[in-house]
């Protein structure tokens, strides 16, 4: 009986407990509760970038968060008290200009938030907050009024001292909400606001220029690591180096006004695409040894702030140093730059324009690429010369070059003629869809079979030999969801072949330099595509093919480089050329452990136009959005509080005062 | 909500008891003593609840009759330790007359014996108002502040903390009743105390309709308001006929 009852309980709460215990969305502690209150917003912030004579970019205006209220922005109405704008991406451009020239309405912005998301109308438009010539100050020429990039509004080049984020798509549904029940103020006594957390340390410590904010080391230069590559491996046991040198050049880092989202897929990365497919190219051709040119290939990165990759390189070589062992400035024939090549594509054909200063080399390199084009011909390739309208070269590292030496021969490949093609120069809506990779595809066919035929300096070179010369449209698709993509990103397989990366979304902002710039960088002080880019160009300029073992001391002492270092397992050596080569401004130099502007040296002419760009550091920067009660009514309610105490002291003092009256007790 | 609003919601849930502690138990040792062990045996019951319920949770929050039935359960328990902390009272009562006799001077008065179920019914309520208030108002300091959806009138916090009041109200005053109830034998009494404390538990759980704290605040008050003159006229009474027959 007792056994029987037992069970029968044992049944019953077993029973109660499973349709107890269900799906709840409750909170279940303290902390869940302060989570549910406070909403963390993501977005891409813009930030506080300093140069020698001030500043642009984006801060809190002292040391406190910013809390507004949450309004959409209408352009036909003024701001009644300090508010976070949310703005849609058509109203950017007028937003900011009206910021710029109504100071009365700028006081008023706390801080702004921009949509992103699916908007037709700016598509066409589009959208650029660079200038109308970017970096015109480089210019070998003196036409700097000239327009490369009319739609540039320059909006992020100019400083405001408030925050601005850019948000995410699915942030930028529930901001929207919050902005409409802002609007619609069902609670009179509570609002939705925006607390904003971009406190930048060079607007905490007071340091608005360059100089004093490295000296105070609130803030570190932009700057990064470019990488080269010899096709074939420069050996350096042989004789002097006496092959000319053909220079292919692209640049690998991209700008726009919120730092973490600049992809930069037309200008400059469909270029860098070109060039490895290229290089992928030339690497299957037999004989590159006995080339009558040495072929090297260089990533550049920092050209979008002052030209740091390629100026950086140029006095490298000067100084014959460690990072450019093997390379002799004498030697350099022509430099040729593959700018972007991403927009070529109309109506089938793929055009692009070559833009160079004329001189001789220059002219060899044109005859170069239009046979090439011939060669390309079955497939609606076209090259022809810029237009002569044109004050010079559009803006490129080859401008580097010139101020240098003018008479350097350089050529710069672009898919446009007198003005970008690229609608979204700079800006975070240059992405893959910006692009077509049949355009790409056809740029790198047309650099790989120029450098093999100024390269091979046979002007009779069968078409077959040509032919022979093919890029891999699908290592092309590959990159671009690789470098340009967020899924799969960086952790796609090609990338995740060679390096471990830190980040999935691929970003191409240079960055700054951590540490102490050195030509043997760890790879902690290396981004990712640089890492990418050294570790592909090292694998596919590597000679014997297939001769590889496990990395180990030895590999050094023999000439070669370690690549697949980071992931499991010791890495592969290989023979090959490929080596990284600080990018950072000229007139900069690391001095037990900070950073020291040097004064301008007339014989480094860039340099003296160098506004040398920093980034200041931060040490957290957030967006979260809440729920707030005006302070009457957090007044009113200690009042409350405290009439409620009083009342019940009185109530039983008088209670106690009765009851020992009426008693008469003590 | 600030600081300012923190204080506020912290006031309107123990002002009160604040208050009652100042002006009445502060003035002797053995009140406050009778309140910090009538808080521990309160929070004891709480954790051996807590420890047999803990292999139901948690609960799902869409149906409201297994609340009930935790609500009734908890009750039951409390109501039973309550007449437990009655008998240890007695001895200790006993024990603390013959010690008076032997040492010559007056046994408790009546007014001492209200005052100490006072202590008790205090030290049960502040329990109550730490736990269920005072350890959810921390985020209350922060700027921000908190709705929920089916009582979207009113901050989160000013509701608990005004439950928190209406209970402290009813465990305050229910002990004096209660002991009253034991002392005298007096079964109104003695019934009166675990229905009320039922009722009122049974009453929060019309806050889980939507908007249903605008019914169930205010009924919760009712509830406190019934105990505070129930308590009134049972001590005028007690009080009034001990007069008469010159007990003092």
């Amino acid at each position: 009986m007792d056994i029987k009852n037992f069970f029968l309980i044992l049944l019953f709460s077993i029973w109660f407990r499973s349709s107890l215990s269900g799906q709840t969305n409750s909170m279940e502690s303290v902390p869940d509760l302060q989570k549910s209150m406070y909403m963390a917003v993501d977005g891409y912030p813009c930030v506080r970038l300093v140069n020698l004579s001030g500043e642009i970019g984006c801060s809190n205006p002292g040391r406190d968060k910013v809390v507004s209220p949450i309004i959409k922005y209408k352009n036909n109405k003024g701001l009644a008290q300090p508010s976070a704008i949310l703005l849609s991406m058509d109203d950017v451009q007028g937003f900011f200009s009206r910021v710029s020239n109504d100071s009365s309405f700028a006081r008023n912005v706390g801080g702004v938030l921009v949509e992103s998301g699916v908007a037709i109308q700016h598509k066409q438009k589009g959208f650029s907050p660079a200038q109308k010539f970017p970096q015109a100050a480089f210019a070998p020429y003196l036409n700097t009024t000239y327009e490369w990039n009319p739609i540039g509004s320059g909006i992020m080049w100019k400083s405001y001292n408030f925050p601005v984020f850019l948000l995410s798509e699915s942030s930028t549904s529930a901001l929207q909400e919050i902005a409409m029940k802002n609007e619609k103020a069902e609670k009179a006594y509570t609002k939705n606001v925006a607390e904003f957390d971009v406190v930048m340390q060079t607007t905490k410590v007071g340091t608005h220029d360059s100089e004093s904010c490295l000296t105070e080391e609130t803030c570190l230069p932009l700057g990064g690591y470019s990488v080269w590559s010899a096709v074939p491996p420069i050996n350096n046991s042989s004789s002097k180096q006496s092959k000319p040198i053909i220079l292919t050049v692209a640049s690998m880092d991209a700008a726009s006004f919120f730092r973490d989202k600049s992809l930069g897929a037309d200008s400059p990365i469909s270029g860098v695409i070109s060039l490895l497919a290229a290089v992928d190219a030339l690497s299957h051709v037999d004989g590159l040894d006995d080339l009558k040119k040495q072929l090297v290939f260089l990533v550049f990165t920092g050209e979008a702030w002052g030209y740091l990759g390629s100026r950086r390189f140029l006095l490298e070589l000067d100084k014959q140093s460690d990072a450019v062992h093997g390379l002799d400035s004498s030697l350099i024939q022509l430099v040729m730059e593959i700018g972007s090549t991403g927009k070529g594509l109309s109506q089938g054909n793929k055009t692009f324009f070559a833009h160079t200063k004329v001189s001789s080399g220059a002219n060899e390199a044109l005859d170069a690429l239009k046979l090439a084009q011939e060669s390309l011909k079955s497939e609606g390739v076209t090259v022809s010369n810029a237009s002569s309208s044109n004050p010079g070269i559009p803006p490129s590292s080859l401008m580097a070059f010139l101020r240098k030496n003018s008479s350097t021969s350089g050529i710069v490949l672009e898919d446009f003629d007198t003005v970008f093609a690229n609608k979204f120069f700079h800006s975070h809506l240059d992405d893959s869809a910006n692009i077509n990779s049949s355009s790409i595809v056809a740029a790198a066919s047309l650099v790989a079979r120029t450098l093999y035929l100024l390269a091979s300096d046979k002007k009779d070179l069968t078409n077959s030999a040509l032919s022979a010369i093919n890029v891999n449209a699908s290592l092309v698709e590959e990159l671009i969801s690789c470098m340009l993509k967020c899924n799969p990103g960086l952790s796609c397989e090609l990338v995740s072949s060679y390096i471990k990366s830190t980040n999935t979304c691929p970003n191409h902002y240079v960055g700054v330099v951590l540490g102490e710039p050195s030509s043997t960088p760890y790879p902690d002080q290396v981004d990712d595509v640089s890492r990418f880019v050294w570790n592909f160009l090292a694998d596919r300029t590597s000679t014997p093919k297939g001769n590889t073992s496990v990395c180990s001391e030895d590999c050094a002492k023999n000439g070669g480089l370690c690549i697949r270092a980071e992931l499991d397992g010791k890495g592969v050596c290989v023979v090959s050329t490929t080596r990284y080569v600080p990018a950072y401004s000229t007139r900069l130099k690391f001095d037990s452990g900070t950073w020291k502007v040097l004064p301008p040296n007339s014989s480094d002419p860039m340099g003296m136009l160098d506004p040398v760009w920093t980034e200041s550091n931060w040490n957290t920067i957030g967006l979260r959005v809440y729920t707030i009660q005006e302070a009457a009514y957090d007044r009113l309610v200690l009042l409350g509080g405290i009439t409620v105490t009083v009342f019940a002291y009185l109530a039983i003092v008088l209670t106690r005062a009765y009851i020992t009256k009426a008693l008469k007790q003590d | 909500m600030t600081v300012a609003a923190g204080i506020g919601y912290a006031l309107v849930a123990l002002g009160p008891s604040l208050s009652l502690f100042i002006s009445v138990i502060s003035k002797k040792p053995f009140l406050i003593l009778t309140l910090l062990s009538s808080t521990l045996v309160w929070l004891i019951s709480l954790i051996i609840l807590s420890g047999i319920w803990r292999a139901f949770l948690p609960l799902n929050s869409t149906s409201w009759w297994p609340f009930a039935i935790l609500i009734f359960s908890s009750v039951a328990f409390q109501e039973g330790l309550r007449l437990l902390f009655w008998k240890v009272y007695k001895r200790l009562e006993d024990i603390l007359d013959a010690f008076a006799d032997r040492v010559s001077k007056p046994r408790l008065y009546l007014t001492d014996k209200m005052q100490i179920a006072l202590a008790g019914g205090l030290g049960h309520g502040v329990a109550h108002a730490v736990f269920f208030c005072l350890s959810l108002l921390t985020p209350a300091f922060g700027p921000a502040t908190y709705f929920v959806d089916r009582c979207s009138q009113i901050p989160f916090f000013l509701v608990s903390a005004i439950i928190a009041l209406a209970f402290v109200t009813v465990h305050t005053f229910s002990m004096v009743i209660a002991f009253n109830g034991y002392a005298e034998g007096n079964k109104l009494d003695q019934y009166f105390v675990p229905s009320v404390h039922l009722a009122a538990g049974m009453m929060t759980l019309i806050n889980f309709a939507y908007d249903g704290c605008v019914i169930g605040i205010p009924l919760l008050f009712l509830m406190a308001i019934l105990t505070l003159m129930h308590c009134g006229r049972m001590v005028w009474r007690r009080l009034a006929d001990n007069q008469r027959q010159g007990i003092s």
